[in-house]
């Protein structure tokens, strides 16, 4: 029997980016707020001292900062034909656990999503009619425009010292900016990165061949930096270790480091560390939840919390299944389209071409994991899609990521895989030697959706989440084009040889990384029908239940999404102390 | 010494003091000529060979495994041969640790095949699968060639490799082709290039091969002063021993 806690005001499940948000607004007005987090704490450990901290096999090819998919795993099916089998070792994304979450592994690129991505669908049937978005693409504004975000968007990048140079400063262009972004009232907190060999190189050729080149927006920070709660940065360092990694020079802005630390001082605050959420209790009757249960896995004893108001701010896949498996909201059906628990789950769509540079010192060590430089003419909207048969596109960017020699080494095409011309060849090009990416949108299918595999569990022996999803006919067309257009620069820079130009192709992959960036499943909107959260994350069955996180997101842009995710929890923060006064629909 | 992290003048004063204590440590250099082709001059031997001894592997595993590495990074102007760089160290001491045994594996079953892209569905772990594979391919070269992997000439056994990577010596049991490209392929990688630390690229060689500096890496000023210029840190990588 699980033991009966003391009830309290707010319960967040997740102990990660969100949570640590959502806290810092609530806790500052008072409000009480306790965080349920299935890991430990990531501080002071091996990750984030030298020399271990910089063990590529440990924390990057042996994923030491991930889940642990003995314990928790997805099961794929690539259509509803398939049976989904567990994916055993999961490559390609990398959910973190432990206080801060995946924050902790982050790279730290922290773009705000262009201005018409919240209200996409009226985008797209302005700008192309009406039947420009295909039945089965199931694209929804999400009821919350950019400019009721944008002072949220301040708050984070400042909260997160974050590092980069406006393009758009209240509507007025800046040279050596983003051309496309999203207005903004301020500029970055802090200057950006340095360039590095790379980036030169794209910035030089897209300059030449008309477009404006850009540098990421970066919480990797430039300088020491101090942020609003007296939280600080040291200098970045330009080790290349972010991505999969922490931070040793505390330059990486994370929960950790630039959250967690003064709410840790804050009497209203309590995170429960080794707590493992089992469920959210669903008085369907009256309309809204009780508390959830969880695990203590330091004592393996199961307690019961009651709360007045519950988020779920878990990875995009547990918040899904902790709805489905409470029953809370239709699950999903992709024959009738009726439902909405599981549907707008994306991916995101990646693509790549190595280049080779005999002549120039390239020293891929010589960077930050968000060092990089960008070109946004043919990222999601940014570009005129009258006439291509598709919908979407991608950043094109130059990002060398400090050069691991495991998994960081290009050869070109036609290099033996071992021998003495392998190692020759590793010899001659490491160091020379870069590769062009896109990032591209996925924009959610009828056919892509998660659910609870009837088969397999986990080690609570709860359902694996499904996921049933494949890459679908727009994202290729997608991908086709916007790995074009690549190949294109790669051939107008002075590298000798240009790899294969590889656009992504059905079936989705899980053995080879390709982007963290999961979103939908529990998606917003202004329609019950069509999302299962509000504009305001209210779910619209239990209006004490809140969702947040990227599972949130009806559809995935061209950008890494903890812009937008970190600004609606921000907005979610102030609206639960709003909802907290006076409990109603928001 | 305690650097204050947010100050990163201090912090990058005491990891060059670090990098300076380490760089004076001597190097012990011999030499690995016997097997290093003629008319190329080998390259310095390693500081010491590989850890006698093997954890998983038994004596007939481990001859496959070496004649294995042995062609797949043969002596020559760039390094000495794959079991002097502790490629096999390496490989059995993965075996024999976490990674061989499964962790963070999800191994519940039913174990139906699927295909490809879902990624290894076989109820073996690491370890197990490794040495049915060695089986297997040790077979399946009785098979072709009459006799075992490592009797081969150099060119059979280069040619039995090159049918073994490209899938043509799987039989109705077992995948080879998935064996070699999936679990020893990737081993092979990381054994090369993965930190000393765990018994393979002895003496950085690889390291050094490719010109990656190792750590600690505090580039905050390299960045500007070797951005498209050789880095001379290149030359003599830094690894975990070195600071520990």
């Amino acid at each position: 029997m699980a033991t009966r806690l003391k009830k309290r005001t707010v319960v967040i499940v997740g102990g990660g980016l969100t949570a640590g948000l959502i806290s810092r607004q609530l806790t500052a007005q008072g409000i009480e707020v306790l965080v349920l987090e299935r890991g430990g704490n990531p501080s002071n450990g091996a990750a984030e001292k030298l020399p271990n901290q910089r063990d590529e096999l440990r924390w990057d090819v042996r994923q030491g900062l991930v889940q642990d998919w003995a314990v928790q795993t997805y099961s794929l099916r690539h259509s509803r034909k398939d049976s989904a089998l567990p994916v055993r070792r999961m490559e390609a994304f990398l959910p973190g656990e432990g206080r801060g979450g995946a924050g902790n592994h982050w790279t730290g690129i922290t773009w705000r999503w262009p201005e018409y991505d919240p209200a996409l669908r009226t985008r797209l049937e302005s700008r192309y009619g009406k039947t420009a978005i295909a039945p089965e693409i199931l694209i929804q504004d999400w009821g919350v425009g950019y400019a009721e975000l944008e002072s949220y968007h301040d708050l984070f990048e400042k909260l997160f010292g974050i590092s980069g140079k406006a393009g758009n400063l209240n509507g007025q262009i800046q040279a050596g900016g983003n051309p496309f972004e999203a207005p903004r009232r301020n500029e970055y907190p802090q200057p950006p990165l340095e360039f590095t060999e790379a980036g030169l190189i794209l910035k030089a050729t897209a300059e030449k061949l008309g477009y404006k080149p850009f540098r990421m927006a970066a919480g990797n920070s430039s300088g020491t930096y101090t942020n609003p709660d007296g939280l600080k940065l040291g200098a970045c360092q330009y080790c290349g270790h972010c991505d999969r990694f922490m931070c040793e020079a505390k330059a990486k802005a994370t929960p950790e480091l630039l959250l967690f630390p003064v709410l840790l001082e804050r009497p209203q605050f309590e995170i429960r560390l080794n707590c493992h959420v089992l469920g959210v209790d669903y008085d369907r009757d009256g309309r809204r939840v009780t508390g959830v249960r969880y695990v203590d896995l330091l004592t393996g004893e199961e307690y019961e919390q009651p709360a007045d108001v519950v988020v779920l701010g878990a990875f995009t896949m547990t918040n899904a299944k902790l709805l489905l498996m409470a029953g809370i909201g239709e699950k999903y059906d992709p024959v009738t389209g009726k439902g909405v628990v599981g549907r707008n789950f994306c991916y995101q769509t990646s693509s790549l071409v190595n280049l080779f540079f005999p002549d120039r010192w390239i020293n891929p060590f010589l960077a930050a994991g968000c060092s990089g430089v960008n070109i946004d003419e043919f990222n999601a909207d940014n570009f005129d899609h009258t006439g291509l048969g598709f919908l979407g596109g991608g950043a094109i960017t130059a990002n060398l990521k400090g050069g691991m020699p495991i998994r960081g080494r290009r050869v070109p095409p036609g290099t033996p895989r071992w021998g003495t011309a392998w190692k020759q060849a590793n010899a001659d090009w490491y160091s020379h030697s870069f590769a062009l990416t896109a990032q591209a949108t996925c924009y959610p299918h009828r056919e892509n959706f998660l659910d609870l595999d009837p088969t397999y569990t986990d080690a609570f022996g709860q359902p694996l989440v499904r996921m049933t999803f494949d890459w679908q006919k727009n994202e290729m067309r997608m991908s086709e084009y916007v790995t074009k257009k690549m190949e294109a620069i790669a051939h107008a820079t002075d590298a000798k040889i240009v790899g294969p130009a590889v656009p992504r192709k059905s079936p989705f992959d899980t053995r080879a990384y390709q982007s963290t960036h999961i979103v939908g499943g529990t998606p917003m909107g202004t329609d019950p029908r069509t999302s299962v959260v509000s504009p305001h994350l209210q779910h619209w069955d239990a209006p004490n239940l809140f969702v947040v996180g990227a599972s949130v997101l009806p559809h995935n842009s061209g950008y890494n999404p903890t812009g937008p995710i970190a600004a609606l929890a921000l907005r979610l923060g102030d609206d639960l102390v709003r909802y907290v006064g006076k409990p109603g629909r928001l | 010494m305690t650097p204050d992290k947010n100050d990163p003048q201090g912090r990058r004063g005491f990891l060059r003091q670090v990098a300076l204590a380490a760089a004076t440590a001597p190097l012990t250099a011999g030499l690995l000529a016997a097997d290093a082709p003629a008319g190329v001059a080998p390259p310095p031997a390693p500081a010491a060979g590989p850890l006698p001894g093997y954890a998983s592997l038994s004596p007939d595993e481990a001859g496959l495994l070496e004649a294995m590495l042995n062609l797949m990074c043969p002596a020559d102007q760039l390094t000495p041969n794959g079991v002097d760089c502790g490629l096999a160290v390496f490989i059995d001491r993965q075996l024999a640790g976490d990674f061989g045994r499964g962790a963070r594996l999800y191994r519940q079953g039913p174990w139906p095949a699927g295909r490809p892209e879902l990624g290894y569905q076989l109820p073996l772990t690491p370890e197990q699968y490794f040495k049915a594979g060695v089986a297997a391919a040790t077979a399946a070269c009785r098979k072709a060639h009459g006799k075992r992997f490592e009797e081969l000439a150099p060119a059979e056994a280069e040619t039995f490799l090159q049918d073994l990577a490209a899938d043509k010596l799987d039989d109705s049991h077992f995948a080879l082709g998935a064996w070699f490209n999936g679990l020893v392929y990737p081993l092979f990688e990381q054994a090369c290039f993965a930190d000393p630390l765990y018994g393979g690229n002895i003496n950085k060689v690889f390291w050094k091969m490719v010109g990656y500096p190792g750590l600690p890496a505090t580039h905050a000023n390299d960045m500007l002063e070797f951005r498209g210029k050789p880095f001379p840190g290149a030359a003599d990588p830094k690894s975990i021993a070195d600071f520990s």
